[in-house]
């Protein structure tokens, strides 16, 4: 906080705080009771039943055994992951591709970025309607165009890629666009020694290229990790979690426990679960790349 | 050689302009479509006869979409203001103003950023119960319309940015902090209250997740929620439903095509999202 490190006379001071603290109180209100309060009543309410209805009562660890025991939690984190490890690695490469075709100076790239960005900023859940539609096994616009009956979204095998297919398609523009940033980041003269060098395009490309958007990769991996995490507007347009529980996400689990199954205290302990698992994903990368993210950022 | 090259390349950029395109104009093509032409003939084919009856059904029927689209327009404008005049009071106290405890407070803010969204639907919607606001139409503004972390940093980093002389110039002309704020600080920062206000308005016109939860039956049903309770409610009905998802879409559409370069900007610079 560099601007008015002078150390201020103690009146001044006094005055100061007071002044900061009424800037703050409207802002801080919402921090308090919209996020750190829930924070608190979620891991309350995870040693608590309650059916939405009735009387809320204390049930100890009831539900952390309950949760932990019955594999259907189990089965959500683990498709979860898959999911992650399909979606984050397939548009990784893919954006990166794009970027790396969108940053030769070629007219019309901006044209081409601009498209690719549309699906990110459009609600995942209209466009999710829209592939429940075209991935429709009878009258879908994909079976329908290329003539067959392939089940894309009941097929217990084809969902999950499916899901992942269609976030996949909705992100891309986004990773796209801190590649090309990345890229042009990439001062000329260090491409411009390595080409006297004897560097070639490709040799370019992964030696000199790939390392220096290192800071780029990192925070397009993890940004994109945490949100792949927490999926839920496309699972439930496309899927509800169906087939037999091969496309249960953590978040849609979450939402189903509470108030389909009416089991809040259930659902409480989830969301702890995976509130615990993103706290630790963002403090790892926080402890270990720091410096290069605040570099980034910079 | 070369030109190949050149060509191989629009040809890739544009089969990805193709495939990302093309849901987009399916659900606006279909929209405008009879039942008839659509179970009859190629998806592809253009509307014959061209009809706006779906559009107008989905406005005005059952779904009451046309209610959803004023609730959530509402809603957004709601928080967008509330947000902004909260963070901007905060993020000045954080960047100009040195008072106890500034640290540990902006250590707080910083850390309720790794909160997912996700985690907070049950307790906030417990909160919302007990406090008898559950299916109103402020359950939806509430919880948004005072603190955004993210929007605190933002416009934080901005504040640092302006000269420490012009706001002591206006303090010897008399001038208090909220006369600081409004003469100085908040018009030399459009471009970044430019920027939050485009992420406010598009990501709450697309939330969904807290809007299904909180929100029963068509009362304060938002865009998204419509959107979804129609898909369910008239399954199959494929023309009426992608009258639904292209009125969702489009707004977003016509608002990124004119904003464009902000849009883009504010993508890169905050992460979106």
């Amino acid at each position: 906080m560099a601007s008015s490190r002078r150390r201020s006379h103690p009146g001044i001071r006094r005055r100061n705080t007071v002044t900061g603290y009424a800037l703050l109180a409207p802002s801080l209100f919402g921090v308090v009771c919209f996020m750190l309060l829930p924070v608190l009543v979620v891991v309350w309410l995870s040693f608590q039943s309650w059916d939405l209805i009735g009387p809320i009562s204390f049930v100890g660890l009831d539900n952390y055994r309950s949760v932990l025991s019955d594999g259907v939690f189990g089965n959500s984190l683990l498709v979860t992951i898959l999911f992650v490890a399909l979606v984050v690695p397939i548009q990784t490469l893919i954006g990166l591709g794009a970027a790396s075709l969108l940053t030769r100076d070629l007219p019309g790239s901006g044209w081409f970025r601009t498209i690719y960005v549309l699906p990110w900023i459009c609600a995942p859940l209209a466009l999710g309607v829209v592939w429940k539609w075209i991935l429709a096994p009878t009258d879908g616009a994909l079976n329908t165009l290329v003539g067959a009956r392939i089940e894309w979204l009941s097929d217990p095998a084809l969902a999950l890629p499916t899901v992942a297919a269609v976030v996949i398609w909705t992100n891309v523009g986004y990773v796209t666009l801190f590649f090309m940033a990345g890229l042009l980041n990439i001062p000329e003269q260090i491409l411009e020694a390595a080409r006297i060098d004897g560097a070639g395009p490709v040799a370019l490309f992964w030696q000199i290229k790939i390392p220096l958007l290192r800071p780029t990769m990192f925070f397009v991996l993890v940004t994109t990790v945490i949100s792949a995490f927490q999926v839920f507007d496309q699972v439930y347009a496309l899927t509800q979690g169906g087939p037999a529980h091969t496309t249960d996400v953590v978040a849609a689990r979450i939402y189903y426990e509470a108030f389909s199954a009416f089991d809040l205290g259930r659902a409480a302990v989830m969301a702890v679960v995976l509130l615990v698992i993103l706290v630790v994903i963002t403090l790892a990368q926080q402890l270990y790349f720091r410096r290069r993210v605040t570099y980034e950022m910079d | 050689m070369k030109w190949t090259r050149t060509a191989g390349i629009y040809l890739v950029l544009g089969l990805g302009a193709a495939f990302t395109l093309a849901p987009f104009l399916l659900s606006i093509l279909t929209a405008f479509k009879t039942r008839e032409q659509f179970a009859g003939q190629s998806v592809l084919a253009w509307p014959d006869p061209f009809t706006v009856d779906n559009i107008a059904r989905v406005l005005a029927g059952p779904a009451e979409f046309g209610r959803a689209v004023v609730v959530t327009l509402l809603a957004a404008v709601l928080i967008l203001i509330g947000q902004l005049v909260c963070s901007i009071l905060a993020a000045y106290a954080f960047a100009r103003v040195d008072f106890r405890g500034r640290q540990v407070l902006f250590w707080v803010y910083l850390s309720t950023l790794m909160i997912p969204p996700v985690v907070l639907i049950i307790p906030l919607y417990l909160m919302m119960t007990q406090a008898g606001l559950r299916n109103s139409f402020w359950s939806l503004v509430l919880p948004f319309a005072f603190a955004s972390p993210y929007a605190v940093f933002l416009l934080r980093e901005y504040f640092r940015g302006i000269p420490q002389e012009l706001i002591d110039a206006a303090r010897l002309d008399g001038a208090n902090t909220l006369d600081v704020l409004v003469e100085i600080v908040v018009p030399l920062s459009k471009p970044i209250i430019a920027t939050l206000t485009l992420i406010t308005i598009v990501s709450h016109w697309n939330s969904f997740m807290w809007p299904l939860v909180v929100t029963t039956g068509p009362q304060w049903r938002v865009v998204t929620v419509a959107t979804a309770s129609l898909q369910s409610q008239f399954n199959g009905n494929w023309t009426l439903v992608m009258a639904a998802t292209t009125l969702a879409l489009v707004p977003l559409l016509v608002l990124f095509l004119v904003f464009q370069r902000q849009f883009v900007r504010s993508i890169t610079i905050s992460g979106f999202k």
